[in-house]
């Protein structure tokens, strides 16, 4: 096992990176038709992990911390992503992410323009983001009030003071470096005291309130499904994280189920997930248990069509995968 | 013996127009408070559920947390917008750090600009120190650490104190059962469900009667059967810290949206300033 990362107290040269750093590109303002002049919907969907490790890998300007690289094959994929994204052409980026967690229902991030530092709890060492994007807000309410006409207990957040958690700009980030794509952001419902699943019932209603919100307003949509494959990981950390001399799966069983998922996504269709995802979560306690995939999968209608499979590997030994799947 | 407590963690104590619950648990946390600076206590080590880490023990080691807290989900309340201005006792925190390296864990040092300090901490401290006079040691929960390392990180905030001459106090900020209502509710309507109302009295009922293996020896059970907040480990801490070895004082319990929270007391408790 790998050893505990000891952090410095204190932070006195991330100070001068600070006063250093570029700022954010601006952001676009958010269109009320689609942009693209093309045909809209969704577009494309993506699972789109976002362990604060890629983003530090980055060394983006955004992040105060700076690292030697590493995770190169999940970055690579994720350049991948970038490419194929911007081909799709969309008009605003919809993430579903399991760090903004919400006791109440689920919650859609209705602040026209977040702007912030984003310290992260549990790697404060590895991200401490400075974000400033902005929010496609008529969409944002309009899968709230969709989201309330299934059945679902929903809420609009409007309080800039709700500090944007790591998940939901890591998964954005990867996706868009560049940020000049509005976007929408919906929390986890879940339990963070005692760290219940989410319903994945209730996820299925709030993707199929996300599809319909997004065929009532027009747009040409992207879903990011921010979660992570197998997530046993090491409660220790090499001494310099980026170590990748320590990286590897927890176990071998591990890897061998998300194997067996990825074998599933790459072999189609989709509803196959439906038994393939709660499967999963139980062999290797999937952070898919957040709800993200099976929301992915709802949005898009379960359909009968293979993803493609851009890039897997461990981060601190929890499986990740970036994976397309573009509804013919 | 050195005093201890466990309290709330949820934001609604500090509602303008709580539960009668909600007020009864806050009074009470309040009360904690003062026996707390009646007992001469220079710095309260405080662990809470709801910082949860899970790489190692995060200690905090920055000597001011100042900011406001809005909270991502109780944000549309007036609890969900919370100031804090937190003195933290920087020596004690770093001869905490070490002396958890040394007991062979892994701390890890915590000082960061912009840091989330985490609802329950500030709700805990500005009940208990609604003036910020006080002066706090504060460790995270970390997800994967047993009972027994829990007792053991707190065993070692004690040895920390005791080479430096502190007088302290030990607070665990956890609720009892965590079975939120998940809809949005009326104060009035708050309520614990029958099954999870009957472990935390059980619960409650050995720590009254000052059995501490009996607590320890049903947090697996209570942790299942209620859902107990970060399976009850708070009072895994709380005994590694020797304090609870005795019969614990129950001066609320009662429904947070459906979660089950007490305060209860360990300690002396003459001399207050109750009002
Ligand atoms: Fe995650």
């Amino acid at each position: 096992m790998a050893r505990v990362f000891h952090a410095t107290a204190g932070s006195g040269r991330s100070a001068s990176r600070r006063a250093a750093r570029t700022e954010p590109a601006p952001a676009a303002a958010p269109s009320t038709t689609s942009g693209s002049g093309g045909r809209g919907g969704i577009v494309a969907g993506y699972l789109a992990p976002h362990p604060p490790h890629l983003v530090y890998a980055e060394n983006p300007p955004q992040n105060e911390p700076r690292s030697t690289g590493g995770w190169e094959v999940l970055r690579w994929g994720y350049e991948e992503l970038r490419r194929r994204l911007r081909a799709h052409a969309p008009d605003v980026l919809v993430v579903h992410a399991p760090h903004w967690i919400t006791m109440v229902g689920h919650h859609v991030n209705c602040v026209p323009n977040p702007r912030g530092v984003s310290v992260e709890p549990i790697f404060p060492h590895l991200f401490r983001y400075h974000y400033d994007f902005r929010t496609d807000v008529d969409l944002a309410e309009a899968i709230v009030e969709e989201g309330a006409r299934a059945g679902l207990v929903t809420s609009a957040m409007r309080e800039d003071g709700v500090r944007v958690d790591y998940a939901t700009i890591g998964a954005l980030h990867l996706a868009n470096p560049d940020w000049d794509l509005p976007v929408v952001s919906l929390s986890a419902n879940n339990n963070p005291y005692f760290y219940s699943d989410a319903s994945l019932a209730e996820m299925e209603t709030l993707g199929e309130a996300t599809r319909k919100a997004i065929e009532k307003t027009g747009r040409r949509a992207v879903l990011l499904a921010s979660n992570s494959l197998s997530h046993l990981h090491w409660d220790a950390e090499p001494d310099l994280p980026e170590d990748m001399g320590v990286e590897r799966p927890f176990t071998h069983a591990q890897y061998a189920g998300d194997m067996e998922l990825l074998r599933t996504i790459r072999e189609g269709p989709t509803s196959r997930l439906k038994e393939a995802v709660p499967a999963h979560i139980e062999a290797t306690s999937s952070e898919t248990k957040a709800g993200s995939l099976t929301w992915l999968m709802a949005a898009m209608g379960w359909p009968a069509i293979a993803g493609d499979v851009l890039a897997y590997g461990t981060v601190i030994a929890t499986g990740n995968a970036v994976v397309e799947w573009v509804p013919t | 013996m050195i005093p201890a407590a466990l309290v709330p963690a949820m934001p609604h104590l500090l509602a303008g127009d709580p539960a009668d619950s909600w007020a009864e648990l806050a009074a009470a946390t309040r009360t904690v408070g003062d026996r707390l600076r009646a007992a001469g206590v220079d710095t309260v080590l405080l662990l809470s559920t709801q910082w949860f880490t899970v790489l190692g023990h995060q200690v905090q080691c920055d000597d001011r947390l100042r900011g406001r807290r809005t909270d991502e989900n109780w944000y549309a309340y007036d609890y969900g917008h919370l100031d804090h201005d937190l003195a933290v006792d920087t020596e004690l925190a770093h001869a905490w750090a070490d002396a958890i390296d040394a007991a062979g864990m892994q701390a890890r040092r915590t000082r960061y600009d912009g840091f989330p300090v985490d609802t329950g901490t500030v709700v805990a401290s500005k009940l208990l120190d609604p003036h910020d006079e006080g002066r706090w040691a504060m460790v995270s929960c970390n997800l994967y650490a047993d009972p027994a390392a829990m007792a053991a990180v707190a065993a070692a905030g004690v040895r920390a104190a005791d080479q430096l001459g502190r007088r302290l106090g030990v607070v665990a900020v956890s609720g009892l059962s965590s079975g939120l209502t998940a809809r949005w509710i009326r104060p009035s309507e708050d309520r614990v469900e029958p099954e999870h109302d009957r472990w935390n009295r059980k619960v409650l009922d050995a720590v009254r009667a000052g059995d501490r293996s009996a607590v320890l020896a049903m947090r697996e059970e209570f942790a299942v059967a209620a859902q107990a907040d970060s399976q009850f480990r708070a009072f895994a801490f709380l005994d590694g810290s020797g304090a609870v070895d005795r019969p614990g004082e129950v001066l609320a319990y009662g429904p947070v949206w459906g979660t089950g929270a007490a305060v209860v007391w360990w300690g002396e408790h003459t001399n207050t300033r109750e009002t």
